[in-house]
């Protein structure tokens, strides 16, 4: 940030004017644009990112929100209205980033015109050598003008910048400095563009496969999508993508190794785009959207018959909900034809063990490979309530009754008969895999922002900032007298050693007659 | 040797590094306040010999397991350790006046590691699939690199406020005995003398060398916790298909980068410069800390990997 200058002191002769409203704007701005400002306004951008995460946030996690307002009903509105479960798209959060940047800017203006305003100007003249704090001189056979020759070389090669004046050469370097410094803050403001751009024209979504079929690129048929401001449905990429296949596999343990989906793009014809095999850190871009794996479940396929052998429901393939830590699904089946209506729990095992192979003494529980299916069916008759909207993983049992006294165990192939009559069959075992699809068309702003910022931290906090100037004159005894002096505005303890080499390398140039190194 | 011997050698030699860390802590700590020299360059010693066994502890991890040894927070342990502790060897190397000074490196590495052998050991397992990424070896290695070395910052910092108040409690500093030092023929019967009235901070650093070297500390680990940061962004980008989602652990680790930034700016401002500064790296550290125990086990999120 700038250096203050104070402005100079009223003359004595004019009469001392009152600050006006102009002064005191100007004061305001002065202040605004200052590091302290800056700084205060960092420390108060950390506090108010703490408070994103001690409340679960609506962008993260939903669910989480949703419970915490069960836990907390009286405080939870009240949190709510401040934001606090949507902090990072707050708008208060987003006035405090927002003055900061507008501090960043308004100290960088004025920085940028110093820079180029030094830089244009020749390093200025040393003064009274004396009362620099760090100087160093020797004795010289050389002439006077042979030492200052040698002394300009030298500092030619330490990479000076250099200017003669009158008996003088002074030099100066490090503004590298300051450029990376720039470099760094101005990276940040692009990067935030970039991240405000991408959000703006950018989407995400979420959608479920089952293997074997083709699903289109289409609003409709994304279980989950949140656009951005400006992000119109009709810039979906036309493509399909078809589930060729899904596997999974576990550690010995029972801990998952790997998960991947075997996926083919294709265009609106069906003609085929691109096949790749999508896992975990290995996305698939098709069209400007990456497609990545983030989960998958199974998809038990259930025929339901009446007593007179006529299908109520036909080979229907039931998405269920897979438990990521025991690994067992469930889902349900809505029998609407049946009069009274049927509704089907389903809890889907991958292998069922039961009391002695479980351990801590369980009577049941689920190996996680696909070693042996078990469909284990409850069944509710009454109303289904069809026509409310509910989730498609579980029954609204308010207007349901328990149908028979046992759950029915199924294997595949298997066929069971109801308490009333009607046969549950288990036909035949898919999965589905469910991806992220993701635009964001800020990330190459974003990307190259970073680097440059990288690239611009380092030189800002190590270049260092330095003024030479040399003197010779006769020493009145056929030599010269060389002097050095110099002001470091950075790593000053290091600047006293740097100085003696400097005027080490001159001294020895004296001695090394020029035209013997061109 | 089987993967399970491996795991049981690296838990030995990992517990052998902190025992020795422990031994080097507690001679540097005499050296620092007794000036035995003999009892520091012993404290160096100790202190390779038990980097010699952290460094194994952490390569037969690696070799028990197949993958690099810094998949969860037990792991990360160890590497804080080494990383920690090797640093403070080259800068000792350059620096010899700092030996002391290690008493206040290794005890925080040695109470990282004995919490994360104690609290969160995990037995010698793979990784799930979404950490199976050769960037968890740039992201994991710059984080652990970078949060190592401004913890450091901050410690230097902290000892820098202790010694700053012993210097302001001093002033002005007219021991009779000093005062005419510089004439006295016998000169070192009057070193001793002073030696004996001196405390321990006297020993200590001047607060402005201590001042710079949490500085310059805190100016080596700020562009490596930049880096990790964006390699962080990175990985993210291609695992979870977005670069910043503000997930808990994102957001500590932008809230610790936040306040070394502050800190890094308060050094070049009037009325913030010193003490102010020094309690800024003070609750960088705290961040840093919070970020890497209570994030990883109180806070749900996507980086609950390791508790």
């Amino acid at each position: 940030m700038a250096v203050e200058l104070r402005p100079p002191a009223a003359r004595p002769d004019r009469p001392p004017r009152r600050p006006g409203l102009g002064d005191t704007l100007r004061q305001a701005w002065r202040e605004y644009r200052s590091m302290r400002t800056a700084l205060v306004l960092l420390v108060v951008l950390a506090a108010a990112s703490i408070l994103g995460s001690l409340f679960p946030q609506e962008g993260l996690s939903p669910q989480r929100v949703d419970q915490y307002f069960t836990d907390h009903p009286a405080l939870a509105p009240v949190l709510e209205r401040l934001g606090m479960f949507d902090v990072f798209g707050s708008a208060w959060y987003m006035a405090i980033y927002l003055a900061l940047l507008g501090a960043l800017v308004a100290c960088l203006v004025p920085r940028t015109r110093a820079l180029v305003r030094v830089l244009r100007s020749r390093p200025p003249r040393g003064g009274d050598l004396a009362r620099y704090r760090t100087r160093a001189s020797f004795q010289t056979p050389a002439a006077p003008d042979q030492a200052m020759a040698a002394a300009r070389r030298v500092l030619r090669r330490n990479r000076f910048r250099l200017a003669s004046h009158e008996g003088e050469l002074a030099g100066e370097k490090g503004f590298l400095r300051e450029a990376a410094s720039m470099l760094f803050h101005v990276s940040l403001l692009v990067l935030l563009i970039g991240l405000a751009y991408g959000k703006g024209y950018g989407y995400r979504g979420q959608a479920a496969i089952v293997e074997g079929e083709t699903w289109a690129n289409a609003r409709v048929g994304y279980d989950s999508f949140s656009p951005g401001r400006f992000f119109g449905p009709e810039r979906l990429a036309p493509f399909q993508l078809r589930l060729d296949d899904f596997t999974n596999s576990f550690y010995p343990n029972n801990t998952p190794r790997e998960f991947a989906s075997q996926v083919t793009a294709l265009d609106l014809d069906g003609r085929k785009l691109q096949s790749q095999r999508v896992a975990p850190n290995r996305p698939m871009t098709v069209d400007g959207v990456r497609v990545f794996q983030s989960d998958y479940g199974y998809v038990p396929v259930v025929r339901v018959q009446g007593k007179d052998g006529k299908d109520l429901v036909a080979a229907q393939e039931v998405l269920t909900l897979r438990d990521p830590a025991s690994e067992w699904s469930t889902g349900a089946v809505r029998v609407t034809r049946a009069s009274p209506q049927v509704g089907l729990e389903l809890t889907m095992f991958t292998g069922l063990e039961t009391a002695p192979n479980c351990p801590g003494g369980a009577p049941f529980c689920n190996d996680p490979r696909l070693v042996r299916p078990v469909l284990v069916v409850l069944a509710y008759q009454g109303d289904l309530q069809a026509n409310r909207a509910q989730s498609v993983f579980t029954l609204d049992r308010s207007r349901l009754e328990l149908l028979g006294d046992r759950p029915l165990l199924l294997g595949p192939g298997q066929s069971r008969k109801l308490a009333n009559g009607m046969v549950v069959s288990f036909t035949g075992l898919k999965q589905y895999s469910v991806f992220t699809l993701a635009r964001d068309p800020g990330v190459p702003v974003v990307a190259a922002a970073a680097g440059l910022l990288l690239l611009g931290l380092v030189p800002s906090l190590y270049v260092t900032r330095r003024r030479v100037w040399v003197r010779a004159a006769p020493d009145g005894a056929g030599g010269t007298r060389v002097e050095l002096a110099g002001l470091a505005l950075q790593g000053k303890a290091a600047f006293e050693g740097e100085l003696a080499r400097l005027a080490q390398q001159v001294q020895r140039g004296t001695l090394d007659p020029p035209d013997r190194s061109p | 040797m089987s993967p399970a011997d491996l795991a049981t050698t690296s838990d030995t030699l990992a517990w052998l590094a902190v025992l020795s860390y422990v031994v080097a802590a507690t001679l540097f700590g005499l050296d620092f306040a007794y000036r035995l020299r003999w009892l520091g360059v012993a404290g160096l010693t100790v202190t390779v010999a038990g980097l010699a066994a952290n460094i194994g502890a952490a390569v037969t991890r690696g070799l028990a397991v197949g993958r690099v040894p810094w998949g969860n927070m037990y792991e990360f342990s160890i590497i804080v350790g080494i990383v920690t502790v090797s640093g403070f060897l080259i800068w000792v190397a350059r620096r010899p006046e700092i030996r002391p000074l290690g008493v206040f490196v290794l005890l925080p590495a040695v109470l990282a590691m004995a919490l994360g052998g104690l609290v969160f050991r995990v037995p010698a397992g793979p990784l799930v699939p979404a950490l199976n990424s050769r960037w968890i070896v740039i992201h994991v290695a710059a984080a652990i690199t970078g949060s190592s070395v401004l913890c450091l910052a901050a410690v230097f910092s902290i000892l820098y406020l202790v010694k700053e108040r012993f210097e302001r409690r001093q002033r002005p500093p007219a021991p009779p005995l000093v005062a005419g030092a510089a004439q006295t023929a016998d000169r070192v019967e009057v070193d001793q003398a002073v030696a004996r009235h001196a405390t321990i901070w006297d020993r200590m650093p001047s607060a402005d060398t201590l001042d710079h070297l949490a500085y310059r500390t805190a100016a080596f680990g700020f562009p490596i916790w930049t880096f990790a940061i964006i390699a962080g962004a990175i990985w993210a980008q291609a695992a979870w298909g977005r670069y910043w989602g503000w997930d808990p652990k994102e957001t500590w680790s932008f809230i610790s980068w936040t306040v070394f930034a502050a800190y890094l700016h308060a050094r070049a401002t009037a009325g913030w410069r010193g003490r102010r500064a020094a309690w800024l790296a003070i609750i960088g550290l705290a961040t840093l800390l919070f970020n890497f125990y209570a994030v990883n086990t109180v806070i749900v999120g996507l980086h609950s990997y390791g508790g």
